[in-house]
């Protein structure tokens, strides 16, 4: 069509195989990186004996590696017939049945005018209607089926994707401007700071929800959309972290030494203080993480969040308001979306908790 | 001193505790039936508050809820005959008489019957309505084409009436301000009570025009006491939310507020119109037969309720404080079971279930200009024998709709009982279609890839959402690739009247009057958008000379003939993919049994009796 945004293009662009794979091997590469980087670095290799010996931060890490993984098969796309593509979590369980709309878990619940409920119904036996009304076994959904057929729990496992994409992708862009931003703020002083500290003050002061939805309104649906959305909102906690740090780093005798000696402001900025301010950078990422899947699952609750078709917990959770009024009730969809979600963002949490009692300078 | 007040305590307790019980409901306005005896009084409620009450304005379900028991039409709908429909005098003494007029023109004449009054109001002097003469007819029509009241149907009336167009553009080069002495051409006042109404060529729909609250008379003081220069320097509320009607019941202002609750009271003056003697379902007659002939409103008074939320309704049906309920999706598999009867629990209650199907019509839009499917008959089809239409309706309603097999909704003249749609659901031929369209197996033979279509959706709430998601799994197992837009209700609006869009989900059409042309104009040549609703933009020179040619007919089996083969050429061409009749299922009380049953009909309640005795001895049993 015409008017097709750039976002649709882009996403259109992002669909291909080529690219989702890419998409998981830049990601494997850049967690490796990141931990090369952190091995070289004194302050890290400390946090990292004592990151060790945290038995409730490695199991969260553990939980982690595990979403990571399943959003990682979801994301990978493996060429089926006919020049399509379908997504190795999808292959592992393509032959999972689609059901015509409800079941519950374990597959005894169905809507539906065929098979035994048929026969229930020629029989005119009441009884029998009343226990094959919609308890018909349909086969085995451990988590039962959505409103549409679809097995639930291979959506909530899809819904892994969703997450760590707009995670993946929000992160990237507010990282960068956060920390560039603070860099510069916390060492430049005088005019650079003050119109960063006004830009931050006055995005802060703006109730964040509201900004998030009036800018999705803006940009449209979608989770190109959405990253930027909350890219933009996040950068400011990060940038007020890393300005302050950067002030305190740059008054330290090495800072002064590496100016004596004549280097460049960019490797000051760069080679110097950038290494010795990134774990604030850490913690921040992990704990902003689980702060981006809250925000998408809230955002798909009010309508703006993510687009039709895209498998996602605050999806589901929406859809289970109308199913909590069902009779019977319809409880698995909500259950297995919150139960996911709220996995994923306590690991997040412990697991930024044990990075922030590592990277602690007290305790060394 | 500490006695003294205990005991003042105890006795105000006693006092506050005896003044109270369960009844959510304010006191009776009226202290007397008809009989003497205790008022009849009924309860009801609606899920929106009205826009407005002004009977040219207004547009909405929930603002003729409350405006047509107060205004009377010229013409009325027959509340028990709606297969077909069938239209009845009401102010008027006959229904109205048809001269051909000069130069290919129509002539109607018309007579108002004698000692009609508008309600007793403090616009009229001395505060009694005076009687309704042909004037106000006049006046009424005249308002019609006032820009200043902005009536919604105005463009679709002056095609046929002679100089309505005129005398609104008169109005528009004037500031805006309508001249009522001025000739009005399209009416014409032959004396006190009778009229001719003027049209440019034949319309025989006028009549139903007639039926509809566009076209109810109003009084000219009234709209001038509220909203016109004549004030007396108090502050006073517009005319809209300050009805002055000749209907069965009164508005009683001062005990409403538009927002909440409106009151209603029986026209003590009302002799319009009476109880029909025959016409309703056999299974009806026990409760129509006592009424046959009665003087009407049978009521004494209506209290109108807005409740939002669908809860509290059904829990005030449960313990007997609502009339009658209008089965929600909430409280939908409490009342109803699967095999769609009453639940055994409210059987013994002696409640009963009532079906209506509306007069619309849903389906999905394809945009004939548009380049691939405009071209592509055959694609059409496919898409239109791979929606499950009757899927959808179990899944998302639950099973409640009428599956839609033809443009025309149930009622209607032209519309078919046993016809079957020839495109509807079957995968089989949908895949075979689609083959046969040039796209085997959903794969673009040029590309190698599959075919890829864009379905435009308004998805506000996750029943829109999962219903799109619904049909775009219905087009996607035909192999093909469909990508959604969500839009904003506003925005895909403006896409479907722009033309920007290849198929457009969840669009429909609610009937103006039972004629099948109402619905066949949606696919007229000449009402492309912005002007008229053919957003589909379907351009069949054979259709729009059947379109002419029946619109202007008297009915008749050369009309019904054509009506099929307009039916026939949609389903064919397939411009539209039909889902589905809007239907809902109603809870009936014991103590209100239905006596009418049309859906055209919205003052349906002055035919509306019941039984108070019966009532508050089912009350006592049910709130134990």
């Amino acid at each position: 069509m015409a008017d097709q945004s750039i976002f649709s293009k882009f996403s259109e662009w992002f669909e291909q195989p080529f690219v989702q794979n890419t998409v998981v091997v830049m990601g494997v590469v850049g967690i490796a990186a990141v931990i090369w980087m952190g091995s070289k670095n004194e302050q890290w290799r400390i946090a990292f004996q004592r990151f060790r010996r945290d038995r409730i931060g490695i199991f969260a890490g553990v939980i982690i590696a595990i979403y990571l993984l399943i959003g990682a098969l979801e994301i990978i796309r493996i060429p089926s017939k006919e020049g399509q593509s379908t997504s190795a979590l999808g292959w592992i369980f393509r032959s999972v049945p689609q059901e015509r709309s409800y079941s519950a878990p374990f597959g005894k619940i169905q809507l539906g005018q065929d098979g035994e409920y048929a026969a229930a119904l020629a029989s005119g036996d009441p009884v029998k209607i009343k226990a094959a009304e919609r308890y018909r076994v349909v086969g085995t959904h451990l988590l039962g089926t959505n409103a549409l057929g679809n097995d639930t729990l291979v959506e909530t496992l899809r819904a892994c994707k969703t997450a760590l994409l707009l995670g993946g992708v929000t992160s990237v862009i507010y990282i960068v401007l956060g920390t560039l931003l603070g860099l510069a703020a916390g060492y430049f002083r005088r005019w650079v700071d003050d119109v960063i500290t006004y830009v931050y003050s006055t995005l802060a002061s703006i109730p964040q929800i509201l900004l998030l939805v009036s800018m999705l309104l803006v940009l449209g649906k979608g989770i190109l959309p959405m990253a930027i959305a909350l890219g933009i909102t996040m950068w400011v906690d990060l940038c007020r972290l890393i300005r302050g740090e950067t002030m305190r780093q740059a008054e330290r005798t090495y800072v002064t030494a590496a100016r004596a000696l004549g280097q460049s402001t960019w490797n000051i900025l760069i080679r110097h203080l950038l290494p010795n301010v990134m774990h604030l950078v850490l913690i921040k990422f992990v704990l902003g993480f689980s702060g981006i899947v809250l925000a998408e699952a809230i955002l798909s609750y009010l309508g703006v969040g993510s687009p039709i078709g895209t498998p996602s917990w605050g999806v589901m959770i929406d859809g289970a308001r109308n199913e909590f009024s069902r009779e019977p009730l319809v409880w698995w969809n909500l259950t297995a979306a919150t139960t996911a979600l709220f996995g994923l963002v306590l690991s997040l949490n412990l697991l930024g908790d044990a990075l922030r009692r590592a990277f602690d300078p007290k305790r060394s | 001193m500490f006695n003294g007040i205990t005991r003042a305590l105890c006795l105000l307790a006693t006092l506050l505790l005896a003044s109270c019980d369960n009844d959510p409901h304010p006191k009776a306005l009226v202290e007397h039936g008809r009989d003497g005896g205790a008022p009849l009084v009924r309860y009801t409620y609606q899920t929106e508050a009205p826009r407005s009450l002004d009977p040219q304005e207004a547009y909405d379900q929930m603002s003729r809820r409350v405006l047509e028991p107060v205004y009377d039409c010229l013409l009325e709908y027959h509340p028990f005959k709606t297969d077909p429909y069938e239209l009845m005098p009401c102010m008027l003494e006959a229904m109205p008489g048809k001269q051909a007029a000069a130069d290919g023109g129509v002539t109607y004449l018309c007579r108002l019957k004698k000692g009609i009054f508008f309600h007793d109001d403090p616009c009229f002097p001395g505060g009694k309505g005076r009687e309704v003469t042909a004037a106000d007819v006049r006046y009424t029509w005249q308002r019609i084409a006032d820009p200043k009241t902005e009536c919604p149907v105005l463009s679709s009336l002056w095609e046929y009436l002679v100089g309505m167009k005129g005398a609104n553009e008169a109005a528009q080069k004037n500031g805006g301000k309508f001249d009522y002495a001025a000739p009005f051409p399209a009416f014409e006042v032959v004396d006190s009570h009778t009229f001719k109404v003027h049209l440019m060529k034949p319309y025989p729909q006028i009549i139903y025009w007639m039926a509809m609250h566009f076209t109810c008379p109003v009084a000219r003081e009234a709209v001038e006491f509220y909203d016109g220069e004549k004030h007396d320097g108090k502050r006073r509320e517009r005319f809209k939310w300050h009805p002055v009607g000749t209907g069965p019941f009164r508005y009683v202002h001062e005990k409403s507020d538009h927002d909440n609750n409106f009151r209603l009271v029986r026209n003590e003056r009302y002799i319009t119109t009476k109880f029909p003697t025959e016409g309703w379902e056999p299974k009806r007659d026990s409760a129509c037969r006592p009424l046959a002939g009665k003087p009407l409103p049978i009521i004494d008074e209506v209290q109108i309720r807005i409740l939002r939320e669908p809860t509290p309704a059904w829990l005030l049906t449960k313990q007997g404080y609502l009339d009658s309920f209008g089965v929600s999706t909430d409280a939908y598999t409490t009342v109803v079971t699967a095999t769609h009867e009453l639940t055994p629990e409210l059987i013994a209650r002696g409640v009963s279930l009532e079906k209506d199907v509306d007069v619309s019509t849903f389906y999905t839009s394809i945009n004939m200009d548009d380049p691939l499917l405009g071209k592509n008959k055959k694609l059409r089809q496919a898409l239109a024998c791979a929606t499950d239409a009757a899927t959808q309706n179990e899944i998302f309603f639950n099973g409640v709709r009428e599956v839609a097999q033809q443009i025309i909704p149930p009622g209607f003249a032209g519309f078919r009982k046993d016809y079957r749609n020839p495109m509807s659901f079957d995968l089989a031929r949908a895949k075979q279609l689609i083959a046969e369209a040039g796209y085997p197996g959903g794969i673009d033979p040029k590309t190698g890839r599959p075919l890829e279509l864009v379905l435009d959706t308004s998805a506000s709430g996750s029943d829109q959402r999962m219903m799109t998601e619904f049909e775009q799994k219905c087009f996607e197992k035909l192999g093909i690739k469909v990508s959604v837009i969500e839009n904003t209700f506003a925005k895909k609006i403006e896409k479907e009247d722009k033309g920007n869009f290849q198929i457009s989900s969840l669009t429909g059409w609610g009937a103006d009057y039972p004629d099948p042309e109402n619905f066949f104009m949606l696919f007229y040549s000449k009402n492309f958008p912005p002007e008229g609703k053919n957003i589909s933009r379907y351009n069949s020179a054979e259709f729009d000379k059947l379109y002419e040619q029946m619109a202007t007919m008297d009915p008749s089996p050369e009309r019904l003939a054509i009506a099929y083969k307009m039916v026939d050429m949609l389903n064919d061409d397939c411009p539209i993919i039909l889902t589905n009749h809007k239907a809902f299922y109603s809870l009936v009380q014991p103590w209100a049994p239905r006596t009418h049953n049309n859906m055209m009909l919205e003052g349906g309640i002055k035919y509306l009796w019941l039984d108070p005795a019966l009532r508050e001895k089912k009350r006592a049993e049910w709130n134990r």
